[in-house]
């Protein structure tokens, strides 16, 4: 599971050495430019911008389309009628069905859109190992609160999904296989998350021991603030300095 | 029930920013409040963690299957820390398997996290009421409730902003027909938080706030 978005984060090209904290900022800046945009004239370019992007990031494209699949469903199911329904110009007309201009455009805008950003967050999240990014995030003054919970969060993901395969290969062992709904069905599921609670809950006080045990929550020494001060070297500055500016055009673009 | 990259206007995307930035100051505010909101975040920690791989589990919904969505049940066990759980889980999902998105997480942050603390609000009222029952039927209540409203945010939502072509007749069907099918799936949340809290009353009460 974290393997896989890890795959390619150790390679050598420009996106990779580029400072995850300056990355962060400005391909998030970048991906709300995409975001906004609206005119099916910045569409072509938006592609061009994601293909260099890409390109220079050097991840091999079955990596890009094994990660589009699964949103890919879900873009589809949720744009294949917009052709029939949104609109009045009609196209074509066959029988029943009448496809037309406006859904048509609108289903392009959407699915171009949506592939744009996907693919640039992969740049994003794929090009470093994720600690890195929610490192970056604590840089930027997020609270650490919520960059504790989150390190917390992805470090026991894994663990208690193992888990929950083993309980339910014990389940099964024990006779239950049924695939009917019914309130029996729907009772030992609960039953099976209520343990799974339990035991992460257990596990938390544990957790907790430990880390008060080795100091946490005692205040860092004042050196250690300044370590995690944003340095950027050369090559990071101009790539951000860049896409910030194409983030710019974008957004100007789509609102003039 | 994300909403993905791509398919909300821009300004729908910054709104949704601002309303779960501003929801998030409100609940470290009243985790702030707590006496040892430390020890607390890391049980909301792996308790998020566990919800995220519980909601994996397929519930067989003939002839297709569902995943319990459980901010409904996130709410009413981790209270304020539910918001704050609720956002990292949709990054995460969003970052590591592309399901929801960068640009709409404050959106779906706001459709699910406000929803887990109206559900929390809704199960702090069974405190007052004495009879076990109740603390059931309130369980029942915050579970379909948290998922409802959802539901109808997470309908209205996308079916209005989509597209400005299709006709409000359209729209209105679409709507209906999405209500019919996740008001199925509201009372298996129901049910669903109901019997985990009963569970939770007798194996472990001290988890339940």
């Amino acid at each position: 599971m974290k393997l896989a978005l890890e795959r390619y984060a150790r390679l050598n090209s420009p996106i990779h050495r580029w400072k995850q904290t300056s990355k962060f900022t400005a391909l998030l800046a970048l991906i709300f430019a995409f975001a906004f945009v609206q005119k099916l004239t910045l569409l072509l370019l938006m592609v061009l911008v994601t293909i260099l992007l890409y390109t220079l990031a050097k991840l091999p494209l079955s990596f890009l389309l094994s990660r589009l699949r699964y949103p890919g469903l879900f873009l589809t199911a949720a744009v294949i009628f917009l052709p029939f329904v949104a609109g009045e110009t009609a196209i074509i007309s066959w029988g029943i069905f009448t496809i037309k201009e406006e859904g048509c455009q609108a289903a392009l805008l959407i699915v171009t859109r949506a592939c744009c950003i996907l693919t640039v967050s992969l740049v994003l999240f794929g090009t470093a190992p994720i600690l890195s990014s929610i490192k970056a995030m604590r840089s930027l003054h997020i609270p650490d609160i919520i960059i504790d919970m989150t390190l917390l969060t992805y470090r026991y993901l894994e663990e208690l999904g193992a888990m929950l395969t083993t309980m339910e290969q014990a389940m099964k062992l024990r006779g239950f296989n049924s695939r009917k709904l019914t309130p029996d069905y729907l009772r030992k599921i609960a039953h099976l998350s209520g343990t799974l609670f339990v035991r992460s809950y257990e596990r938390s006080q544990r957790i907790y021991q430990a880390m008060i045990l080795r100091g946490y929550g005692y205040a860092t020494s004042p050196n250690y603030s300044k370590k995690i001060q944003i340095k950027l070297d050369c090559s990071s500055g101009i790539l951000s300095a860049t896409t910030l500016l194409v983030a710019i055009f974008f957004i100007v673009a789509s609102l003039s | 029930m994300h909403i993905a990259d791509g398919l909300l206007p821009p300004n729908i995307c910054i709104a949704g920013y601002g309303i779960t930035g501003g929801m998030t100051w409100y609940s470290l505010r009243q985790i702030n409040k707590q006496k040892n909101p430390r020890e607390h975040m890391i049980k909301a920690s792996l308790l998020a963690a566990a919800f995220f791989v519980i909601s994996s589990i397929h519930i067989p919904l003939p002839p297709s299957s569902i995943h319990l969505v459980l901010n409904g049940l996130m709410g009413v066990l981790l209270g304020y820390y539910a918001f704050c759980a609720i956002l990292i889980g949709l990054f995460l999902q969003a970052v590591m398997w592309n399901h929801g998105g960068l640009s709409t997480l404050g959106v779906n942050g706001a459709l699910l996290g406000i929803p887990a603390l109206l559900a929390y609000y809704i199960f702090q009222i069974s405190y007052r009421l004495r009879q076990p029952i109740w603390k059931q039927v309130w369980a029942f209540l915050a579970g379909a409730g948290g998922f409802g409203i959802t539901a109808i945010a997470f309908t209205l939502l996308v079916i209005t902003t989509i597209s400005a072509d299709i006709d409000a007749q359209m729209e209105q069907k679409a709507i209906y027909a999405s209500m019919v099918g996740y008001s199925i799936q509201m009372g298996i949340e129901g049910i669903f938080t109901t019997m985990l809290v009963s569970f939770l009353q007798r194996v472990k009460p001290e988890l339940l706030p």
